[in-house]
């Protein structure tokens, strides 16, 4: 048996080991700052889940190679699967918060999943919104929580000076997706368009699983319009629709909805989108020079070219990483950095971003046009 | 009435109707004669898809050829699925089965997204694009060889099925396996055959449809869903029945999506099950078991 001597002697030296150990790897590896990234990773939007996630891990592995936030803490992201739900939403914000007890929340890149997940998060932990255009998911204030995207109240008061003074069409009809936003899009247009001159002359809603838009298709353009204008927000039915839309001899123009064009969509619609207008926040040409070192992180990793949805997933990244080391470096000061957001313009891969009072971001937005299978930015 | 959008409406309902004929065939064929529920047959047309366009991208091929072969290769997984599945499984209770096939349908649509990437993926077809002019009716050439490639594949089914060796072998099976074994037919080659058929078939659709729309991993619900209404409708089993209730399916769509709301289309296809299934509950071309 160990003598007492020889314990107390042991102990000692613990005593004095543990302390040293215990400093020099606090020092080596402080713990990281855990962000979920919930998105739909499968389903019919799964690609834009895996854009937005790709963004999101580009910037943080810049970020990361710099140091990361706080004076060294990395920055490590969780991902959730939201299937496009707002179901899966809610629940995979629950098992972020109470099973991974994560410092911070990215979500809602759809708005019904936006207005759900909300609900979950309020008032308990760092959100960012990123995609979702629906004005309500912002339209309360939550205390922490903040969205990326214009909504689509100002993403449309934009583009329909867009539409009336540039594309000018004479009528116009709407081939909208059957929800919040669809509906919504419809609405602001209707009062937007007709407030210019343009004749709306109708109007399809088609459903989220629909894989085939002939019947749709074939009733607008018996309607003779000037222009169809196609809000889709997923990729797969938005480059069906751009295609079937030539297929059924439709000769007219075609206007694509604000926030909704990217270079895969470009891919798979063949020339259907040649001269087609859009508007954007994200624009590659003529970028600010703060894009450049996440546009090489992204295609070095990554095959996708980069994309309005991948640039919102590093913009929340950038976001979040500013509000921790703005607000002292701890990622669960939520007043703090909630504060440290809203007083001051953040710097981001889409320039400067400035929150308002109730966490909504106002962001340049640019009018885009499809040339030579490219998405160029129109400047007058 | 506007005229031409009636003709156009009708035009594009019989179209995805036989799109919806193709699928159904395999599963009614699958049914009709092994008894089986195969809920992984909405796999086999996305596999269809996406073989054609890997055959097409990767080796250059041309989109026939390309869809020829991914007829040939789902065949041949359709086979080695009925030897590693359903084959050992045929003396189970139906809930094992139809339960295993659906653990079947998650892991190829899971395996699926794997392997092949979330990204949407479109199948270049030479006829995509072009447009044809039939009277008033505006179709792209994919779309009408989607109907004629489909009504060719019936035909060859229907005649292999009513003429060869092979096909009385199936039908024998259907009326009764246990007889059928007895005459000396052997049961597990008209398994394989069935198997090789219904999936080749799934994939003949795939490789058809694939570009006239985007191709995803989870295509498959929509197939597998589509061909259940009309194997219902037209009765379990039954590949007349198939036919009829895939372009009645496909046309109503198309009308009732055209003329009352778009947003009722889906439910369209549950509403006529239910209605089927008050009337005869057997499906609109029950009569007795066995391969009609």
């Amino acid at each position: 048996m160990f003598g007492r001597r020889t314990l107390l002697a042991a102990a000692a030296a613990l005593a004095l080991i543990i302390p040293v150990a215990g400093t020099t790897g606090a020092q080596a590896q402080q713990p990281p700052v855990r962000i979920a990234l919930i998105g739909p990773m499968s389903g019919t939007g799964a690609f834009e889940g895996q854009l937005g996630l790709e963004g999101a891990q580009a910037m943080a592995a810049v970020i990361n190679a710099k140091g990361g936030v706080a004076g060294g803490r990395k920055i490590e992201l969780l991902t959730y699967d939201d299937k496009g739900s707002p179901e899966d939403g809610v629940s995979a914000a629950k098992r972020a918060m109470e099973q991974d007890n994560v410092d911070m929340i990215i979500g809602g890149w759809f708005s019904a999943v936006a207005l759900s997940m909300k609900e979950v998060t309020r008032d308990k932990i760092i959100t960012v919104m990123t995609s979702s255009q629906h004005p309500k998911v912002t339209e309360e204030g939550h205390k922490y929580l903040f969205r990326l995207n214009a909504t689509s109240a100002m993403m449309s008061e934009f583009y329909s000076k867009a539409i009336c003074d540039r594309i000018k069409p004479k009528s116009i009809a709407f081939m909208n997706v059957n929800d919040d936003w669809g509906r919504l899009e419809l609405d602001n247009y209707t009062k937007l368009l007709t407030g210019c001159g343009i004749e709306v002359k109708g109007h399809e809603f088609y459903n989220r699983t629909d894989t085939d838009f002939t019947t749709a298709l074939t009733k607008l353009k018996s309607l003779n319009a000037d222009a169809i204008y196609v809000a889709a927000i997923n990729t797969s039915q938005g480059a069906t629709i751009y295609r079937q839309i030539k297929q059924t001899g439709y000769r007219g123009k075609v206007i694509a909805s604000a926030g909704n064009m990217n270079p895969k969509l470009v891919e798979l619609s063949g020339n259907s989108l040649e001269q087609v207008y859009s508007a954007s926040p994200f624009t590659e040409d003529g970028a600010a020079p703060s894009l450049k070192p996440w546009l090489d992180q992204y295609r070095k990793d990554y095959k996708n070219d980069p994309s309005f949805i991948a640039a919102l997933g590093a913009q929340a990244v950038q976001t979040l990483a500013f509000g921790v080391d703005a607000a002292g470096g701890d990622p669960r000061a939520y007043d703090k950095i909630a504060a440290a957001l809203k007083s001051q313009a953040v710097p981001t891969v889409m320039g400067e971003l400035r929150f308002s009072d109730k966490g909504q971001a106002s962001q340049a937005i640019h009018l885009v046009q499809v040339q030579k299978k490219q998405i160029v930015s129109v400047r007058d | 009435m506007d005229f031409t959008v009636f003709a156009q409406q009708i035009a594009n309902g019989l179209v995805n109707g036989m799109a919806y004929v193709l699928i159904a065939t395999g599963l009614t064929l699958v049914f009709g004669v092994l008894r089986i529920v195969n809920f992984a047959h909405g796999e086999f047309y996305m596999l269809g898809a996406y073989i054609t366009y890997f055959v097409g991208t990767l080796f250059g091929l041309d989109y026939i050829a390309a869809a020829a072969i991914s007829a040939v290769v789902v065949a041949g997984l359709g086979v080695a699925a009925n030897k590693l599945i359903f084959w050992p499984l045929r003396r189970d209770h139906e809930f094992t089965i139809l339960l295993s096939s659906l653990g079947l349908a998650l892991l190829i649509a899971n395996g699926g997204e794997l392997l092949f990437g979330a990204d949407p993926k479109y199948v270049e077809s030479p006829f995509a694009d072009e447009v044809l002019e039939i009277g008033t009716v505006t179709l792209t050439q994919q779309r009408v060889l989607v109907f004629a490639a489909a009504v060719v594949a019936l035909i060859a089914v229907y005649l292999f099925i009513r003429y060869s060796r092979f096909g009385k072998m199936m039908r024998a099976t259907a009326q009764n396996p246990d007889g059928a074994a007895l005459t000396g037919i052997n049961i597990g080659l008209v398994h394989t055959y069935t198997f090789a058929l219904a999936c080749g078939l799934a994939a003949l659709s795939g490789a058809l449809v694939g570009p006239t729309v985007m191709i995803f991993p989870t295509i498959g619900n929509w197939a597998v869903l589509k061909g259940f209404i009309v194997v219902i409708m037209g009765g379990l089993g039954s590949v007349t029945g198939a036919l009829f209730a895939g372009l009645l399916l496909g046309v109503i769509e198309s009308l009732g999506g055209g003329y009352i709301s778009l947003g009722f289309m889906e439910a369209i296809g549950y509403a006529m099950i239910i209605a089927v299934l008050l009337w005869r509950p057997n499906g609109l071309f029950s009569t007795a078991r066995g391969l009609r």
